[in-house]
């Protein structure tokens, strides 16, 4: 544990001073991100101008919603967003030879070895969207549910991290994965956009069960607004420990198939 | 002109090498329309009428809107100038013998043109699928009408994206400056949201920008509404299409020279 820390850290500060280099570009993705969040807020604004609610949820808690998914977005860009969308490419050129071959965990160096911290303004700006929608609210918050919604977003942050790295695996199998990510850009694109308490039938099913986008912004604002029940938040912690454990083994499997392109 | 054609033909022709990977990306268009249906079935269940439109009319307006903004292919034309300049390969563009940027509106024609189809056919299957009571108008002059404003709307986009692209020979790097571009574009244009939902003032303010007539006008005239902003709107738009081919051909000029072909 500590070695991997130490191996982590020393990534980190490789990936800054690569960074430096590149100034200009450094807070590139906080400026992307928290263009396409705000105007996300616009939109439910045009739409709330004509509504109280939307399917029960008024605006105070749509606006915890985005601040909500904006946040596990931005733990996802400084974390190992931009590490874990290489694996395709190192798997089709052979490079993932260089990480399996290292005395250290393949998936280890690969998770952490892109940090971001051009995107932590980005959880600064979520925490402020996040203020303004309980302010909506006139709801109080206790200190308790405060740390219980945090550990419910870094529980959703790890989710995010499973399905993200189990749609960047498939060509450990598969020649070529590029519609598997065209899909998991459209599903994002609904669930960052639509509360999970609006879907039904389908919709529900593929992004409760399936591809569970539409739990992880739903299930924190729902925790903070005390209107999660035990039962689903007992189904949402269930369903980050099968896609954790499912993760683990498909990437053991994966690395079984792994032919090398390189060589 | 020919020359303009033949590379239209040409582009065409070309798309049918990843016709399978069209088809694919434009079934995957279908998160705009199950936003539209999921949230505004939510909204409708409470009102009827909404701004003027009824669940029906506003799934209609998403349909042609989300219609036109995929067969808008301009966006293309700034990443490819940018990624041409920065990796040095933009000088096939600068000895091909047709002028820079009727080259990439050709290119782009070619594509859309190609689009067309796959999307035409994604929206009557969204039709069906959703089950929506399809709102298009039967008059002949607001049918027309819309077609002029989706020609002249995609070609500014073409001359706004061509603008964006050439200016990396002064930035080296637009990268971010696109995709925060493209995200704007969705709003300003009323892609996510009918523009008439935003106060009167700031639709007001919208009209002076040609963003408002590319495909929000369009498609609201389309499914039957705002026929008297047709000429003040033909009028704008041309104007702001006009303004961009000296400002192009004034920045190309002045740009290109700092071109310095790195692998050359």
């Amino acid at each position: 544990m500590k070695r991997n820390l130490k191996f982590i850290l020393a990534l980190i500060k490789m990936k800054l001073s690569h960074m430096m280099v590149f100034r200009l570009s450094f807070f590139g993705a906080f400026f992307v991100d928290g263009s396409l969040f705000l105007i996300q807020i616009l939109t439910f604004q045009a739409i709330y101008s004509q509504v109280d609610s939307i399917g029960g949820w008024s605006r105070g808690e749509m606006i915890i919603f985005i601040g909500t998914f904006s946040m596990i977005n931005a733990l996802n860009m400084v974390i190992f967003f931009f590490g874990v969308i290489t694996i395709p490419d190192k798997i089709k050129n052979g490079q993932l030879d260089h990480y399996i071959t290292k005395p250290v965990s393949p998936l280890l160096r690969l998770t952490f070895e892109n940090v971001n911290p051009g995107s932590i303004p980005l959880l600064f700006l979520s925490v402020g969207i996040i203020t303004y929608g309980i302010s909506l609210l006139e709801i109080t918050v206790t200190p308790l549910r405060v740390i219980g919604y945090i550990i419910l977003v870094l529980i959703m942050t790890v989710l995010w991290y499973d399905i993200e790295l189990l749609l960047r695996i498939i060509p450990l199998f598969t020649v070529s994965a590029y519609n598997f990510s065209r899909l998991e850009d459209s599903l994002l694109d609904v669930s960052m956009k639509i509360p999970g308490v609006l879907l039904k039938g389908v919709f529900k099913l593929i992004l409760y069960l399936v591809i569970p986008y539409g739990i992880m912004s739903t299930f924190p604002t729902q925790f903070i607004t005390n209107t999660l029940s035990p039962g689903w938040l007992a189904y949402g912690c269930g369903i980050v420990i099968l896609f954790t454990y499912l993760t683990g083994r498909i990437w053991k499997l994966g690395l079984k198939y792994y032919k090398s392109a390189s060589s | 002109m020919r020359k303009d054609i033949e590379i239209i033909k040409l582009i065409f022709k070309t798309q049918l090498v990843w016709r399978f990977d069209i088809a694919a990306n434009v079934l995957f268009t279908i998160s705009k329309i199950v936003f539209a249906y999921i949230v505004w079935s939510a909204v409708f269940g409470e009102k009827e009428m909404i701004a003027g439109f009824t669940f029906h009319t506003m799934l209609s307006y998403y349909i042609i809107s989300s219609f036109l903004s995929q067969l808008d292919m301009s966006e293309r034309i700034g990443w490819d100038i940018s990624s041409a300049i920065r990796g040095g390969t933009f000088s096939k563009f600068m000895v091909l013998p047709i002028n820079t940027e009727r080259y990439f509106i050709a290119r782009t024609i070619g594509a859309s043109a190609f689009h067309l189809l796959f999307h035409l056919i994604a929206a009557v299957i969204w039709i069906f699928i959703f089950q929506i009571r399809f709102a298009f108008t039967g008059d002949i002059y607001m049918l027309l009408s819309a077609a002029c404003f989706v020609i002249i709307g995609l070609l500014f986009m073409m001359q706004l994206n061509y603008m964006l692209g050439i200016l990396t020979f002064q930035f080296g790097n637009i990268d971010v400056f696109l995709m925060i571009k493209s995200t704007l574009v969705s709003f300003i244009t009323g892609t996510l949201v009918p523009l008439i939902l935003l106060p009167a003032s700031i639709v007001a303010f919208m009209r002076v920008f040609p963003f408002y007539y590319i495909t929000y006008l369009p498609s609201m005239l389309l499914i039957g509404q705002n026929r008297d902003e047709i000429i003040t709107g033909i009028i704008t738009l041309s104007l702001w299409v006009l303004a961009f081919v000296p400002v192009n051909k004034l920045l190309y000029h002045r740009l290109r020279v700092r071109f310095d072909g790195v692998g050359i």
